[in-house]
């Protein structure tokens, strides 16, 4: 599935927050959005899944006006996983998952079979199987966010959008939860925080800075130790493994303080 | 095998058909036993006697279709038995209702000022004698109008300025409902009227005795149509816990859906109110009692909250009439206290705290 937006502006209240981004994700691109906080990429990212309408400017699922679609079709189109958050309510973990199958559903349709069928699947793909009849609220963060996940896969749809998926989870949740996307072959849209975990599972990465696109290439043409002083602000290099794995190794700049502290107080 | 694989994966709750049935046959047998209760004496024998003749013709008809038996049983300890059934059913189901509509597990039916637009609409009845000319249950009338009218400013309210969300509805029912309650109160302080003063106490703590048959034709079929609509919506009910946006990216936009499951649950107790009062706590706690059991998946407690709600109030209303003897006692009053204590159990419950949600 592809998916395109054309100069799509934003604004909330008297903050311009999208100034006009054309973006083109293509058939089973998994394409990383990068950039610093407050950049633009999560508002992007739901224009795109119409949590908000672009002020102007369009976005487009294969070639159609998101527009002309009604949110039940777009639901068939793109699953998202979003920023983790917490329920106050008790549902069991089937049941989360089992709302993936709503818009596959007309109002009095009930589930059957295949929808359990289904379910199941998208438990045991985020290796969750066992825990499909207990209490959603008494999981960990990490397991709730792959339930989220299990539940976007329930919707069966071409496309997946992960809205900054991994913040609050640790480091073995991090790599486990998108090791699970990476390997389901759909075109990805995610907004990803770690530079490193964005280098590692993008075909292809897009800098958000101040509502524009102002970089895009593959992970090896945009990190280089130039871009992320400039728009993080901090020194690093960037090294490649043996593998030809990308890696980034940050330098803080208390280190470089202290140093200069040292060598003038030789003097 | 398709079925096995299917009775695994709602293995939590395995009897919930179960307790449907069940709960059903008590429902039968609490009206069956309910019937016999009451302030006059008569024996069993006569008061099935009655039922049996009315059904089914069986039986005789100059000691079972006429007189004060039949006169007692038909059209002050049935028609009390059917409302109080309607209204446990639809104050139960409101509650569950008005809960995923501002997502939060400790609303009621009344939490959006139903009750207070009600008080308004009844004291300014009673005591200014405004709408008289509604006939004879004037006082219902305007409850209603007063208890409809409130929900409908209420979403109106939460529409200005940008899309109605959960906590903009609970704001706006906050306010309108202080407002209500103070012209009440400036009505009531106003007045001299003693009697009427206790007439309005006596109906603000709600009450089933003034149930009759032209009130249950109306309540009880608007009820089940109500708990038959929300049933069919259990899928949008259930997104509604998972926030505006969850459902968007479920397919399902809830801004147009919340408000019309406000307006029809507020169309549900306004008739309640119409009929019976403000009966407290019965919205809170039944959907309560129901979800620390059921969990929360709306196909399921809907239903049963429903049953539950309807043999609870049948309950509590018998337990009012005998309790005290020789005169009753307000059901509202009952099941306030009978509900407090329980509403505090619950709250301070760590499970149910208002903590760890983002509502």
């Amino acid at each position: 599935m592809k998916i395109e937006t054309q100069k799509v502006e934003l604004s909330l209240g008297n903050a311009k927050i999208l100034n006009g981004i054309d973006l083109h994700v293509g058939e089973k691109e998994f394409v990383g959005v990068i950039g610093p906080n407050g950049s633009g990429k999560s508002t992007l990212l739901k224009c795109i899944y119409r949590v908000l309408q672009p002020g102007k400017g369009a976005v487009y699922l294969d070639g159609k006006p998101l527009k002309s679609y009604a949110v039940r079709d777009s639901a068939k189109k793109m699953a998202v996983v979003a920023q983790h958050n917490y329920y106050n309510f008790e549902f069991s973990v089937s049941e989360v998952v089992l709302m993936g199958r709503t818009p596959h559903k007309r109002a009095m349709e009930r589930d059957n079979a295949e929808d359990y069928e289904i379910v199941r699947e998208a438990l045991k793909t985020v290796g969750m199987s066992e825990f499909e009849n207990r209490s959603f609220s008494t999981l960990s963060g990490g397991e709730q966010q792959r339930i989220i996940l299990a539940r976007a896969l329930a919707q069966k749809t071409p496309c997946l959008i992960l809205d900054e998926p991994t913040n609050h989870l640790d480091i073995k949740y991090q790599f486990q939860l998108m090791d699970i996307v990476k390997g389901l072959n759909l075109t990805v849209i995610a907004a990803i925080h770690d530079l490193n975990i964005a280098a590692m599972y993008c075909d292809r990465l897009l800098v958000v800075e101040n509502g524009l696109i102002v970089k895009s290439g593959t992970p090896e043409e945009v990190l280089t130790p130039e871009f992320i002083k400039a728009v993080y602000e901090i020194d690093a290099d960037v090294l490649k493994d043996k593998n030809g794995e990308l890696h980034i190794l940050y330098h803080p700049a208390y280190r470089k303080m202290r140093k200069d502290h040292e060598e003038s107080s030789d003097v | 095998m398709m079925k096995d694989k299917r009775a695994g994966l709602i293995k939590k709750t395995p009897g919930y058909v179960m307790t449907m049935i069940v709960l059903l046959i008590l429902l039968i047998l609490s009206v069956l036993l309910a019937v016999t209760f009451g302030s006059v004496r008569i024996p069993f024998r006569d008061v099935y006697g009655v039922i049996l003749y009315q059904l089914f013709g069986i039986g005789d008809a100059s000691v079972y279709g006429s007189g004060k038996i039949y006169d007692v049983v038909c059209f002050i300890r049935l028609p009390r038995l059917m409302l109080s059934l309607a209204v446990g059913m639809g104050l139960a189901v409101c509650g569950v209702i008005m809960q995923a509509v501002v997502k939060n597990p400790l609303a009621e039916p009344y939490t959006l000022g139903i009750s207070s637009g009600a008080s308004l609409g009844a004291t300014v009845a009673i005591l200014l004698g405004v709408g008289a000319r509604f006939g004879s249950n004037y006082v219902g009338v305007m409850a209603f109008l007063g208890a409809f009218g409130i929900s409908v400013a209420v979403v109106a309210l939460a529409n200005i300025g940008g899309r109605a969300t959960s906590v903009k509805l609970l704001l706006g029912g906050m306010a309108l409902s202080s407002v209500c309650s103070s012209f009440s109160s400036f009505v009531v302080y106003f007045s001299s009227d003693n009697d009427a003063l206790k007439n309005v106490t006596f109906w603000l703590m709600g009450s089933f005795a003034g149930a009759s048959w032209e009130n249950i034709t109306v309540v009880l079929p608007i009820v089940f149509l109500a708990l038959l609509f929300f049933w069919s919506q259990y899928r949008s009910l259930n997104l509604m816990l998972l926030g505006d946006e969850a459902a968007i990216t479920l397919g399902t936009d809830l801004h147009r859906l919340r408000q019309v499951y406000l307006l029809v649950s507020a169309a549900v107790v306004g008739f309640v109110v119409y009929s019976s009062g403000t009966i407290g706590f019965v919205g809170l706690i039944i959907p309560h009692l129901v979800r620390m059991v059921f969990g929360t998946d709306h196909k399921k407690i809907l239903p049963i909250c429903a049953l539950i709600g309807a043999i609870f109030l049948i309950w509590a209303d018998v337990l009012c009439r005998i309790i005290l003897p020789g005169m009753e006692l307000p059901v509202g009053l009952l099941t306030s206290i009978i509900g407090a204590p329980c509403f505090i159990y619950l709250m301070v419950r760590k499970r149910y705290g208002f903590g760890g949600g983002d509502s």
